[in-house]
């Protein structure tokens, strides 16, 4: 008999009333509307459980510090104990050659159907040897543990595009997963770390419904890397009406001014801090008064001060926008295209948390 | 009825006071894209407000100044109100400036590089506008679709908010 993940789940104690609220809740997260809810219980009651293996490269494990803190409690729970982390160095029991163990076995019994998740990033230098686990380096069981995989899970700036570890001259060489493994599909989730609704959302939609989210050109999830800091910032009508913050402790800043002057990445920084916002939705950096320092772009260690203002916008904007998902910007070049490029725009602004998604669940 | 609403248009006030922050303090920064200038390429009466876009130089945005209706809010920065237009529910950011008031703003795009002249903009603001007050197809439509195509309405999803509202019988939106 195959084993489901609500098997799975009651095996845990959990009710089916706390499972169908979880399923509710998800479908909210994931901006499917409530009609995908019941689809969401489906799928976890009738397909075979996806394990997901979790590796930790070169990094901080704030992602997993994160994504333990996803907002609901029971999203926490059930994602912890239902969905499967068969693997994951920070949150097993398991330890040595038992831990080791259960890599292969997931590598052989689910060949080709587990997700991989990685956590930080490979360093290339001295044939891997700066990132050294169970005897070898890194770098190997990344590439072992991908060759079976599904599709993988690229969590954070490190594993995205290489943070601070990959920042110049990079010692390491530190390297970002799909640079290492090409020929599996990369589902980045940069950030430093991401926002952990964002991180859950995206599990459990890849668990759901077998597929992967509709990612945009830099392969990030669209529904939460659609739009920019800017776009949704609070004090947005503060930079509309040049009401700028000029020091930290100015008459500007105790208004709650722009701090555009002050150096914040907003206006070139796709990531959903300032809709889903941090800590179950209570703030974000820029409420708390100190600009975005653009986390989730890649190369944000290489890109000057957190406190410089941007002053190249344009070229940052051209470079953001090679990866626009349909939208506006290299649209709007044509006057004939407009029509197409407002219209997004208008739906972008109606959306709350990024473009118009079609998820082709609804 | 607001004591600070617009009885006439206030296009040319709305534009007047943004041409007046570009030329001061958004003036040299580089978010500013030299090309364009601030514009209100529309705005009209809904509804008993006023509504129109905003052209500038760093951004355009759809606005809503008080009129007679008596819905608006004269809200500050960190608030904000939803409205229902034609095409959806949009979410407006309060503000407030000496000589227009408070007035409400939605971002349709910022900053405006990818505006190359003055034409462009007007032309891609004027589209947002019309889309803006266009209204969408029915919102019953797949039901409706369903019942003709044989099958039953019934099967459609329906949210608890619609079916209140008379959603499952071709009304309420």
């Amino acid at each position: 008999m195959i084993e489901t993940f609500y098997d799975v789940l009651r095996r845990q104690g959990i009710t089916r009333r706390s499972f169908l609220k979880f399923c509710s809740l998800t479908a909210t997260s994931l901006g499917l509307g409530a009609a995908a809810a019941p689809r969401i219980a489906h799928a976890l009651e009738s397909k075979p459980r996806t394990p997901v293996v979790w590796l930790h490269g070169l990094e901080c494990t704030c992602c997993t510090e994160s994504f333990i803190r996803s907002a609901h409690p029971l999203t926490k729970d059930v994602i912890l104990s239902m969905l499967s982390l068969d693997y994951d160095d920070t949150l097993m029991a398991a330890a040595g050659h038992q831990a080791e163990a259960i890599l292969k076995e997931v590598k052989e019994k689910y060949k080709g159907q587990y997700i991989l998740a990685v956590e930080g990033n490979p360093p290339l230098n001295e044939d891997g040897m700066y990132c050294f686990q169970g005897g070898r380096p890194f770098v190997e069981k990344l590439k072992e543990m991908a060759a079976d995989c599904k599709a993988i899970i690229a969590w954070g700036s490190c594993a995205s595009w290489g943070c601070v570890q990959a920042a110049k001259p990079n010692p390491t060489r530190a390297t970002p997963v799909h640079k290492v493994i090409t020929d599996k599909p990369v589902i980045k989730v940069p950030g430093c770390p991401p926002i952990p609704e964002v991180m859950t959302a995206v599990v459990t939609y890849m668990l759901s419904f077998e597929r992967m989210p509709t990612l945009d050109r830099m392969g990030r999830p669209a529904m939460f890397y659609g739009q920019r800091i800017h776009d949704k910032c609070y004090r947005r009508p503060h930079f509309d009406a040049g009401q700028f913050a000029e020091t930290w402790d100015d008459e500007g800043a105790r208004k709650g001014y722009c701090l555009y002057k002050m150096g914040c990445k907003g206006p070139t920084t796709y990531n959903a801090c300032s809709t889903v916002r941090w800590n179950e939705g209570v703030s974000f950096p820029i409420q708390s008064g100190h600009g975005c320092i653009g986390c989730s772009e890649d190369g944000f260690w290489d890109k000057g001060s957190f406190y410089s203002r941007v002053t190249d916008i344009k070229q940052f904007g051209i470079e953001a926008n090679a990866d626009k998902v349909g939208a506006t910007a290299a649209a709007v070049v044509g006057a004939g295209i407009a029509a197409h490029a407002a219209v997004t725009a208008l739906a972008r602004a109606r959306n709350k948390t990024g473009i118009d998604v079609k998820q082709g669940e609804q | 009825m607001n004591p600070a609403c617009h009885t006439e248009n206030p296009r040319h006030l709305l534009a007047a006071t943004f041409t007046r922050i570009a030329a001061t303090r958004m003036a040299g920064l580089p978010v500013v894209n030299p090309a364009l200038a601030v514009a209100v390429p529309a705005m009209e009466a809904w509804q008993g407000e006023w509504v129109g876009v905003l052209v500038t130089p760093w951004a355009v945005n759809l606005a809503i100044l008080p009129g007679p209706g008596g819905r608006f809010r004269p809200i500050e920065v960190g608030g904000a109100q939803w409205w229902e237009l034609p095409s959806g529910r949009y979410e407006f950011l309060g503000n407030r400036e000496d000589g227009l008031g408070h007035y409400q703003s939605c971002s349709l795009l910022s900053p405006a590089f990818e505006l190359s002249t003055q034409a462009d903009a007007e032309d891609f603001a004027l589209t947002a506008f019309d889309a803006l007050l266009a209204a969408p197809p029915p919102a019953s439509a797949s039901a409706e679709g369903a019942r003709l195509g044989g099958g039953s309405a019934i099967s459609q999803p329906v949210s608890r908010r619609d079916f209140l509202r008379g959603g499952l019988f071709g009304g309420g939106r």
